[in-house]
């Protein structure tokens, strides 16, 4: 039996909301209601690898500036976002921090590391 | 450098700010000062530590500090200088400044050229007049992703979102991330008032429930929000009653709409367009006060960052030139016209002389639509939303086409195929 | 768990309980005051509208009402005690408007009632009322609707903040020596041959005389003693502040009986209300506000005013009066002891309490004198009281000056208000403890944006002044915590 997944495309306004049909070996068979062909990328993409850039907060040790922005330094599937955020609410770092600096590697091995994305001066 | 000497003050220091004064000094103006209320320069940029800023600028994507900081390093290094911690409290028609800080006290100055780039602000529970209780625990999405992400605080664990801007969905994101529970997201309209990648990655990721065409009706708690009643509206926005339904919560997030911040420009008595609810500009972004140009969303609020920053060079260049050339420039005199579902254009006028690049918005939601400029320019646009802003650039060149007796341009949005 | 003697106790920090503890304070004599809430002033007090001294429509009252006798003799008592506590007060005057020829007769009736009364009930230094024909009222407010052909004049009303003046009176009060207690419930009394001892949630006192000015719990209060049996009728109202922008569009206060009022504030805003006509609140101590009378309010509003809308509202709330029995009258207040137990003085007043508080306090004097209390002169007493510094109504040089002598007062905090930090420093070290305390002494998050900016770095302000974690700042008092977490507790409590 195949199987139909649905996704709302976010290449333009347009926002289209894409089926995509998948037989039983896990084959994608087909794209309907998508009015280009940049949807049928965008959506193979959300179904076969979905992954999004993490970005958030750590504590810091400065009073002047209780937290450090901080960001994957690339996209990590989303259903490891969460669980990631449990990762960084233990993290404390400690001035200087520049941005770019790698607060934590490998987060829970998905490969990406969390690195600053704002600066923390001491 | 002496305050008398300054060729262009910038007042506001987030990224229309920063984006002006170096392209003020870039054009060529030598004393280029930069004021800004807070301790550092980036405005809200700091706080919004989500990514997405710069895809159409740097043709990356950033973060918000990581955007800030790459103009913050070129202010420092193109020479600008700041004036931090000074808050602007007078502007008048002759282009004084008075401003305060804890350093000089009451400052007063005269620039040549002025750029306003205040930004914008919130609107508050009061413009909504929702009735119910006066509780803690009532704010702005905005005043929320300050305390989340710059001060330390989650307000609250369980959490209702009034309006569907993009703060607000990106609020939702960051307090579910940071443990707490969002409820809804409730928006009065029946669709979505931010972006559309944002309704993805920040509300459908995290399952959080959107209540298209509800409203809060009322707000329940003595010291904090213990609940709010949702309804359904009809199509004239007023609640169905028999549609109400209370939803507990500890927290009501209120994102819905932003207001160019304009005090500064009413005093200097610059004229405001009522839709836009920022100052009328032609082409160089030039207000009807001589010498003071405006740029990012003291004017009109922009959907992207990067609109923000152009727009702002714009400014920023213009505001040099008239500070070098010492004389008034003649404000562009042909008015751009909305017509069919536009809602504004920015500039609302122009010189036909120089290029121009026009930014709108529209009523409605469309799909395959034609831009119409005048006769001189036509667009084909798959879609369009009120929430995405509409860039069209008018090439000098193409300016060339207007019959020379032009006082007005209408710009239509018209369904493709059908009148 | 402390215990106090006292010889009064004042019961209610609204506008009666500080009026009246400020009165005492001329005196020497023991007296404390509490209230439960965080600061004073947050009960009916701070619903009522900003119009501090009646005129004309209080000359609808009937004249052997007590609370039309303290409402006149307050009149001319205002002016004066601003004068003392150092607060604004501004005369607008009112302009009771008249639709048609019917309504020509009401203007004659009341320019004659008042001359009948002036120099009876109502003091000679009170200026006349008068009647303004079509034209002259078009010339004044140019912006109000065509329709009105006159209206009265009564050049003494005048507006202030009603909250304003309930502090400055406490912390007047105060310094001459009343204790006053904060966050302080009454939870019990019981009443001795001499003496009462009163349960409150941070102790007992002990004392001889209780005023009893607990506004809307004077009921509640009353049953504690035995004392009397209050049927309490709220009744409800609707006011919203409008946008300083606005503020230009009118300058007297206009009202009408059938339509709503719509007046210019203190600070400059303009502000409208309908008048709480004799809607019966949902239940008691509800001060919620809601859509009906919201929009009917409005209506009424743009009747008067057409360029009234609704996108210009910053805020709003219920403004509302405790009637005390209407088979005795509905404007009826009470300020006397009680036939059951002796010195147990209620002190409830009727609309419009602010402009009568000033007389009542007088009043309460005479009555604690005439039931056994000895006052004997406070040689001490100051009646002035020094003024909140106001950064935004200085001078370029008065500005430059106080930043050289504290350079708090360069750094702005609020950016709609322009509202300092010195001066929110200032207001904290005088008592402000919430974020509404704050607000409502110099005013951050009283503008357009309603402290969206202001709001975390007040949180921060008074944090640090205080001494506390941010996560105890309140907006006021109690449970009202503005943050109730700190960054990343909320995962730390997950498994």
């Amino acid at each position: 039996m195949a199987q139909e997944n649905t996704f709302i495309c976010i290449g333009c306004p347009l926002g289209c909301e894409v089926t995509l049909t998948i037989n039983k070996k896990g084959d994608v068979v087909g794209f309907a209601n998508n009015k280009c062909k940049e949807g049928e990328k965008y959506v193979l993409e959300e179904y076969r690898n979905p992954v999004r850039t993490l970005t958030a907060t750590v504590l810091t040790q400065s009073s002047s500036q209780p937290l450090l922005a901080v960001r994957t330094n690339k996209p990590i599937l989303k259903t490891m976002l969460v669980q990631s955020m449990t990762v960084l609410a233990r993290a404390r770092v400690k001035a200087p921090v520049k941005m770019g600096d790698v607060i934590v590697a490998n987060l829970l091995d998905t490969g990406a590391d969390v690195v600053a994305s704002s600066n923390l001066s001491s | 450098m002496k305050l008398q000497d300054v060729d262009v003050a910038v007042i506001g220091a987030g990224p229309a700010g920063m984006a002006a004064a170096i392209k003020a000094r870039e054009a060529g103006a030598e004393r280029v000062v930069i004021m800004e209320r807070a301790e550092e320069l980036g405005g809200l940029l700091h706080q919004c530590v989500h990514n997405g800023f710069g895809l159409l600028y740097f043709n990356q994507d950033l973060t918000g500090p990581e955007y800030g900081h790459r103009f913050i390093e070129k202010v420092m290094d193109t020479g600008v200088k700041p004036l931090l911690e000074t808050m602007v409290v007078r502007l008048t028609e002759d282009r004084q400044i008075g401003a305060v800080n804890a350093r000089e006290g009451y400052i007063t100055f005269k620039p040549k050229s002025i750029v306003l780039a205040m930004g914008c602000r919130e609107r508050s529970r009061g413009a909504l007049d929702i009735p119910g209780t006066r509780p803690a625990g009532v704010l702005t999405a905005g005043t929320a992703q300050r305390y989340v992400n710059v001060e330390g605080f989650v307000p609250g664990k369980k959490i209702v979102i009034l309006g569907s801007g993009d703060i607000g969905m990106i609020m939702a994101r960051r307090l579910t991330l940071e443990g707490a529970q969002v409820e809804a997201v409730v928006e009065m309209l029946p669709y979505i008032g931010g972006l559309i990648r944002n309704e993805v990655q920040c509300l459908h990721d995290f399952e959080i429930p959107l209540f298209l065409e509800h409203t809060v009706t009322r707000i329940h708690g003595e010291d904090r929000v213990r609940a709010v009643t949702i309804a359904r509206v009809d199509g004239r926005r007023n609640p169905v009653a028999g549609t109400e339904k209370t939803i507990a919560c500890d927290t009501l997030l209120l994102s819905v709409g932003l207001i160019p911040e304009n005090e500064l420009s009413v005093m200097a008595g610059i004229q405001l367009d009522p839709v836009t609810g920022g100052a009328l500009v032609d082409e160089m972004r030039q207000t009807t006060v001589s010498g003071v140009f405006a740029g990012g969303n003291v004017l009109h609020v922009h959907d992207l960052v990067d609109n923000v920053s152009w727009e702002s060079e714009l400014a920023g260049e213009s505001a040099a030139r008239f500070a070098l050339e010492g004389k008034p420039q003649k404000r562009g005199e042909i008015s751009i016209k909305a017509g069919t579902n536009i809602r504004y254009i920015v500039p609302q006028t122009i010189s036909g002389q120089r290029d121009a690049t026009l930014y709108m918005r529209v009523t409605e939601p469309e799909e395959m639509v034609r831009i119409k400029v005048g006769d001189i320019l036509t667009k084909g646009v798959r879609a369009v939303k009120p929430s995405e802003m509409l860039k069209i650039e008018l090439p000098a060149e193409t300016l060339k086409k207007l019959k020379e007796e032009t006082k007005e341009i209408v710009v239509d949005c018209e369904k493709r195929g059908g009148k | 768990m402390s215990r106090i003697e006292t010889e009064v106790l004042i019961v209610g920090g609204g506008i009666a309980g500080t009026a009246i503890a400020r009165e005492l304070s001329r005196y020497k004599v023991d007296a404390t005051l509490v209230e439960k809430g965080a600061d004073f002033g947050q009960g009916i007090t701070k619903c009522s509208s900003t119009i501090m001294c009646q005129g004309s429509n209080t000359l609808e009252f009937r004249s052997e009402y007590h609370n039309s006798r303290l409402v006149w003799a307050g009149m001319p008592l205002m002016a004066p005690l601003c004068q003392e506590l150092n607060i604004p007060l501004k005369k607008i005057g009112s302009l009771e408007l008249i639709k048609n020829q019917a309504g020509m007769r009401r203007p004659e009736k009341m320019i004659r009632r008042f001359n009948e009364y002036r120099g009876k009930y109502i003091s000679p230094d009170v200026e006349p009322l008068q009647f303004i024909d079509r034209e002259t009222l078009r010339s004044w407010e140019p912006n109000l609707d065509r329709r009105y052909i006159g209206a009265l004049y009564d050049p003494n009303i005048a507006v202030n903040d009603p909250v304003r003046l309930t502090i400055a009176l406490a912390e007047n009060a105060g310094q001459n020596g009343v204790n006053l207690l904060l966050e302080t419930e009454v939870l019990g009394i019981s009443a001795g041959i001499d003496t009462f001892e009163v349960q409150t949630s941070k102790g007992s006192i002990k004392c001889r005389y209780i005023i009893n000015a607990a506004g809307e719990y004077i009921g509640n209060l009353a049953q504690m003693a035995n004392a009397d049996d209050f049927a309490l009728y709220p009744v409800k109202s609707y006011q919203a502040v409008l946008d300083k922008k606005m503020g230009g569009l009118i300058s007297h206060m206009v009202f009408s009986s059938e339509d709503g009022m719509v007046s210019p504030t203190i600070h400059g805003n303009l502000f409208f209300g309908i008048s709480p006509g004799t809607q019966r609140l949902g239940k008691a101590h509800d001060h919620s506000t809601d859509k009906k009378l919201a929009d009917t309010a409005l209506r009424r509003a743009q009747e008067l005013v057409p360029d009234v809308s609704s996108k210009d509202i910053i805020n709003s709330f219920v403004g509302f009066i405790v009637f005390r029995n209407f088979e005795i009258g509905w404007h009826e207040c009470t300020v006397g002891v009680s036939r059951w137990v002796p010195r147990f003085i209620n002190a409830s007043i009727g609309f419009p309490g602010i402009c009568a508080a000033p007389a009542v306090a007088r009043e309460m004097v005479e009555i604690l004198t005439r039931h056994g209390l000895r006052l004997e002169e406070n040689p001490e007493f100051n009646p002035y009281q020094k003024a909140m510094p106001d950064f935004s109504e200085l001078s370029d040089e008065e500005k430059k000056r106080l930043i050289a002598e504290d350079p708090r007062y360069g750094h702005v905090v609020c950016r709609c208000e322009t509202v300092t930090e010195g001066e929110i420093v200032e207001a904290i070290k005088r008592g402000a403890k919430t974020l509404d305390g704050v607000k409502f002494r110099c005013r951050p998050g009283m503008g357009r944006c309603q402290g969206g900016f202001c709001g975390p770095r007040v949180t921060k302000i008074l944090a640090r002044e205080l001494g506390i974690p941010e996560t105890e700042v309140t907006k006021k008092g109690g449970e009202s915590q503005n943050l109730m977490y700190k960054s990343k507790e909320l995962l730390e409590a997950q498994p």
